[in-house]
């Protein structure tokens, strides 16, 4: 036994002595960070791109349909999608870029930009922008999309797609129950009103339909609640929560959004806290009048016979504000061939990739949500409408927010959801310390 | 494990090495590179790591012990440790016991009804984990699961399992005993593996059905009870896709997971010096459960084969 | 047979078909989602039998991917991890169940801590190794190590060279038998039910890996099946339906090995071992 333990400290004290060498010669960077060599590449040879994409299933489709009109028309260069389907998307490029090996165009969502952006994981686009050979007009953006790719001023990502935050409506119901449906200009109190005349109880007290199926403690989502009511959750500098998550603002964000389940109880209790959106399904199943969401479940809606779908603007509270949600594209800062990556982007980001987009998601150009005929849809034009209320998310104001304060509201909202009785007040005050002392043990 | 210990070598100076240390080496040889190439190079690079601050995007700045330090007013640090163990006490003898209970079970029936009940107990091992752990969360929704709405008919109000912070670590735990068919093949493997003519001698000693299982079973057994215990500890210390994939941790941390936690700093908040660090916390805690084990093995692990 | 033996037999039977109905469920609900459409999965209440079943989801889900080049990939994959799993496991087991040399208790205690770092931790490191050897993108980090051995299975087999009795092997060593002749003759015929189990473990966990492919496989020309079927759910929806159809399907492989290597669990050693 003795002998064993022995062995093993040995082996321990070894591993230390080569670890700590490496640590003072700063060696891990070498052992760790290989950078890739050039590959010598044959006269005539293609020049392979490697695209990363969190996107999966149907959703590749536009992505193989832009790569082939970009090949056909650069037969010079051969573009690969890697593509990695939901939540190890970031595992995956976090060691590739770690071992010097990531894809040369990487997307990315809003929530992430500054965190990979303030570590030099992309080039800045500016030069390429305003480049002779290949420039690209980035008037032509829609409203708000190019805001996500910055990081202090400069673009590093170009915008894949996105979403605002809106609410459907089940006309079905809103008919059954004789109301009239959402506009433009109402409020939270006519929401609440509107979700307390839709939510329906039966005899034992069981509620039978619901007024509105809420997102859960889906922090990023509840930023338009803050925003709504005139709140922020971090201050302008980037370096302070007290005083902003804790606020009186924020207080009645995060009440009224807690009074909705436990207090008016017209939204189900969230089926799944995990699920992105609270994995309620009532809305799908016809007993929900309302639901606030993103575009993405869209075509599905449109597909169920439980519902008739109406889209509805955000209510607004002390302010009328919304929230969008951005998928991009930037050049990582390893690539070898940041040249040729930048001619596929400024297609695949631009006016011709657009054209392929807009039949999957919103496009991102102006003149091509005109053309198609979206500006003036019924149900896409409320969408593209949110656009011109957008607030800033909390997550532009510091690289840091994803460890110090989504955590921290996550569990406010967690504990107000669970807890009828909680104390608002209080919980907010905690978060911001926590999610304060964090930041501070960070920068 | 003990009898390099227990016999005295005899001592052969004019010969280095011994014939059979030889071949014992030859034969590991592929382990050792393996181990040298595969195995020891990451351990040391993440010892080394968790010296560091390292968000795996810029190189990793050299901090000392700062990353141990912090553990100790980390808050999630203490939770995803309690939350482990608290599984791993409810899992492992659930586990062993429930396995033992499948597999002899199943030893009872003819050799034809083995193979159904060992494909059936072992089905949802083999489905992939992603897809069985969603059809599990199903199960366990609580206004649409099957669950839920087989308790309603009985007139019970099922609780919100997954959703709510009191239920949800007994939701997994629900969840993982489906699992016990792996154990219970390995069990029956080792039943198998009894010589027949144990039972036979222990028969023409007089011994009952109970006796001969305490006589000559259970200690046939012991070895696989140890192999399955090891693992079983060292599995669940590690637990990871199912809370990753059904709870993500929550609700309010209830569930988790210490490898749940590391990995989450590791690649969702981009600390991999403390993920590291966190790592090499949990190395040192089942090294040292292993060897508790492993030590006591001697007391009660019999082993057919040992030069007595 | 007695009165009481047979209510003894029945009160078996019937526990075992309890217990394999409850443990059937899950598969069974599986099935039943995988015919429903999208919209239908969450029904309440909950319904058994889909209206009408959606068959469309089967052949939809098995092509808007091309599962058939996955299931070959990983099959290709998995043998070669069988194969290198049973040579190497196989000699190193035997070697720390049979041989006596200095170091080697120490040796084992070292392999069982192997099993003991979480992957995510030595991910990175070990992606910087395959990535120096030019692995990335082949299927060698999946497959090459297995000819190493894998601690796991050498403490299994291990466990069961241990408890076969040593008779055997002195009277072959007497008839002048090398070791390689009796790990291959004697120790590996005689240990059958643990190669059938150390073959299904091995199938089955490398048949689901997930980690290992995503991050060494990055051209979708070598993707595995796990791989495959997270493309059916992304960041905001997910196609349930597909998902569940296609994990069936793909599953199916691993059900029909672990059927046929049935027989060698138990034929093993009482067939071949003790017979006198």
């Amino acid at each position: 036994m003795l002998k064993r333990l022995s062995f093993i400290l040995l082996i321990s004290i070894l591993a230390m002595l080569i670890a700590g060498c490496a640590t003072t010669e700063g060696g891990i960077v070498q052992t760790v960070v290989v950078t890739a060599t050039p590959t010598a590449r044959p006269e005539g040879a293609k020049i392979v791109l490697r695209v990363g994409t969190g996107d999966s299933g149907e959703g590749l489709t536009p992505h193989f349909r832009i790569i082939e009109m970009f090949e056909a028309e650069n037969p010079d260069i051969q573009v690969q999608l890697e593509p990695v389907g939901s939540g190890d998307y970031y595992a995956r490029i976090l060691t590739q870029i770690a071992a010097g090996d990531p894809p040369d165009l990487l997307q990315i969502g809003d929530d992430a930009v500054p965190m990979f952006v303030d570590r030099g994981a992309f080039l800045p686009l500016d030069g390429f922008i305003a480049s002779a050979d290949y420039p690209l007009d980035t008037s032509i953006y829609l409203p708000g999309v190019m805001e996500p790719g910055k990081w202090n001023g400069a673009q590093y990502l170009l915008p894949k797609d996105f979403s605002p935050m809106a609410i459907y409506y089940n006309k079905k119901l809103f008919d059954a129950a004789g109301a009239p449906y959402p506009q433009e200009g109402w409020t939270w109190d006519d929401l609440l009103a509107t979700a307390q005349q839709l939510t329906v109880t039966d005899a034992n007290g069981n509620v039978t339909q619901w007024g509105i199926q809420l997102p859960g403690p889906w922090t990023t989502g509840f930023e338009y609640w803050v925003a709504a009511a005139g709140g922020r959750l971090i201050s302008e500098d980037g370096s302070t929560f007290i005083g902003y998550m804790d606020s009186p603002e924020v207080q009645t964000a995060v009440q009224f959004y807690a009074d909705l389940y436990n207090k008016y109880k017209v939204a189900p209790p969230p089926a799944d806290m995990n699920a992105f959106g609270g994995g309620n399904s009532e809305f799908d199943n016809g007993t929900a009048a309302m639901r606030l969401f993103g575009r993405w479940p869209q075509a599905g809606m449109k597909q169920n016979p439980n519902i008739d779908l109406g889209v509805a603007p955000l209510p607004a509270g002390a302010e009328r504000a919304g929230v969008l949600f951005w998928g991009g594209f930037g050049i990582s800062a390893l690539s070898d061939n940041p040249e040729a990556a930048w001619r596929f982007l400024r297609y695949y980001t631009g006016k011709e990739g657009a054209e392929v987009w807009k039949d999957w998601a919103l496009p991102t150009v102006a003149s091509v949500a005109e053309s198609s005929g979206l500006s003036t849809d019924p149900v896409e034009g409320v969408w593209l409408n949110e656009l011109n209320h957008l607030a800033p998310r909390a997550y532009v104001f510091t690289p840091y927010w994803g460890q110090t304060a989504d955590p921290a509201l996550r569990r406010v909202l967690e504990s107000v959801i669970l807890d009828p009785n909680a104390n608002v007040a209080e919980l907010l005050a905690t978060a911001a310390q926590e999610a304060q002392a964090a930041l501070d043990d960070l920068r | 494990m003990h009898t390099a210990a227990s016999t005295p070598r005899p001592r052969r100076r004019w010969l280095p090495v011994r014939r059979e240390t030889l071949t014992f080496y030859l034969l590991i040889s592929p382990w050792l590179i393996g181990l040298l190439s595969f195995t020891l190079i990451p351990i040391v690079a993440s010892l080394g790591f968790s010296f560091t601050r390292w968000d795996m995007l810029s190189p990793p700045e050299p901090i000392g012990l700062r990353n141990y330090a912090r553990m100790l007013d980390d808050r999630l640090f203490w939770q995803s440790l309690s939350v482990t163990v608290h599984y791993t006490l409810m899992y492992v003898p659930s586990e062993l016991i429930g396995g033992l209970l499948l597999a002899l079970l199943m030893n009872q029936v003819s050799t034809r009804g083995i193979r159904i009940f060992r494909t059936i107990y072992y089905m949802p091992s083999v489905l992939s984990g992603v897809a069985f752990v969603v059809v599990w969360m199903w199960l366990f929704h609580p206004e649409a699961g099957l669950i839920n709405a087989t308790l309603a008919m009985v007139g019970i109000r099922g609780p919100r399992w997954l959703v709510d912070p009191n239920t949800a670590l007994t939701a997994l735990w629900i969840m993982s005993l489906w699992g016990l068919g792996r154990t219970a093949v390995i069990y029956l493997a080792g039943l198998r593996g009894i010589p027949r003519e144990l039972y036979e001698a222990a028969a023409i000693d007089g011994a009952g059905t109970w006796q001969s299982f305490l006589r000559v079973t259970l200690p046939m057994l012991t070895p696989t009870i140890f192999f399955n215990l090891v693992l079983s500890v060292i599995a669940t210390f590690q637990t990871f896709t199912s809370a990753f994939v059904a709870t993500n941790g929550g609700p309010l941390d209830s569930t988790l997971f210490f490898v749940l936690y590391l990995y989450r700093k590791a690649f969702q908040e981009f600390q991999m010096g403390y993920a590291s660090a966190l790592a090499w916390v949990l190395f040192v805690i089942i090294l040292a459960l292993t060897l508790v084990i492993v030590r006591s093995g001697r007391w009660w692990v019999y082993y057919e084969g040992e030069d007595r | 047979m007695s009165g009481q033996e047979r209510w003894r037999r029945w009160l078996v039977l019937a526990l075992l078909w309890g217990v394999a109905i409850l443990f059937l469920i899950p598969l069974l609900w599986m099935l039943s989602s995988s015919l429903k459409p999208t919209y239908q999965i969450f029904e309440t209440p909950p319904r058994w039998i889909p209206n009408p079943p959606r068959w469309e989801n089967y052949s939809e889900a098995l092509t808007t991917l091309p599962f058939a080049l996955y299931i070959r990939n990983t099959a290709v994959i998995t043998l070669l991890t069988i194969v290198g799993h049973l040579l190497s496991c196989t000699l190193i087991a035997y070697a720390f169940a049979r041989l006596r040399a200095p170091g080697r208790d120490a040796l084992f205690v070292v392999m069982l801590a192997t099993m003991m770092l979480p992957y995510p931790v030595t991910m990175t490191p070990l992606y910087v190794i395959f990535n120096r050897l030019g692995w990335i993108n082949t299927i060698l980090p999946l497959t090459a190590p297995a000819f190493f051995g894998s601690a796991f299975y050498i403490f299994l087999m291990r466990q069961f060279f241990m408890t076969i009795p040593r008779d055997f092997e002195d009277a072959a060593r007497i008839d002048g038998a090398n070791t390689l002749q009796i790990i291959g003759r004697i120790m590996a015929p005689m240990a059958m039910p643990a190669l059938a189990t150390v073959t299904i473990f091995t199938f089955q966990a490398t048949w689901n890996d997930f980690l290992a492919p995503l991050i060494y496989l990055q051209r979708p020309e070598l993707y595995t099946v796990t791989l495959g079927l997270q493309f059916f759910r992304s960041t905001y929806t997910t196609n349930w339906a597909y998902l569940m159809a296609a994990s069936l399907v793909t599953t199916l492989p691993v059900i029909v090995v672990f059927f046929a290597a049935q027989r060698y669990f138990i034929e093993g050693i009482t067939l071949t071992g003790v017979k006198g």
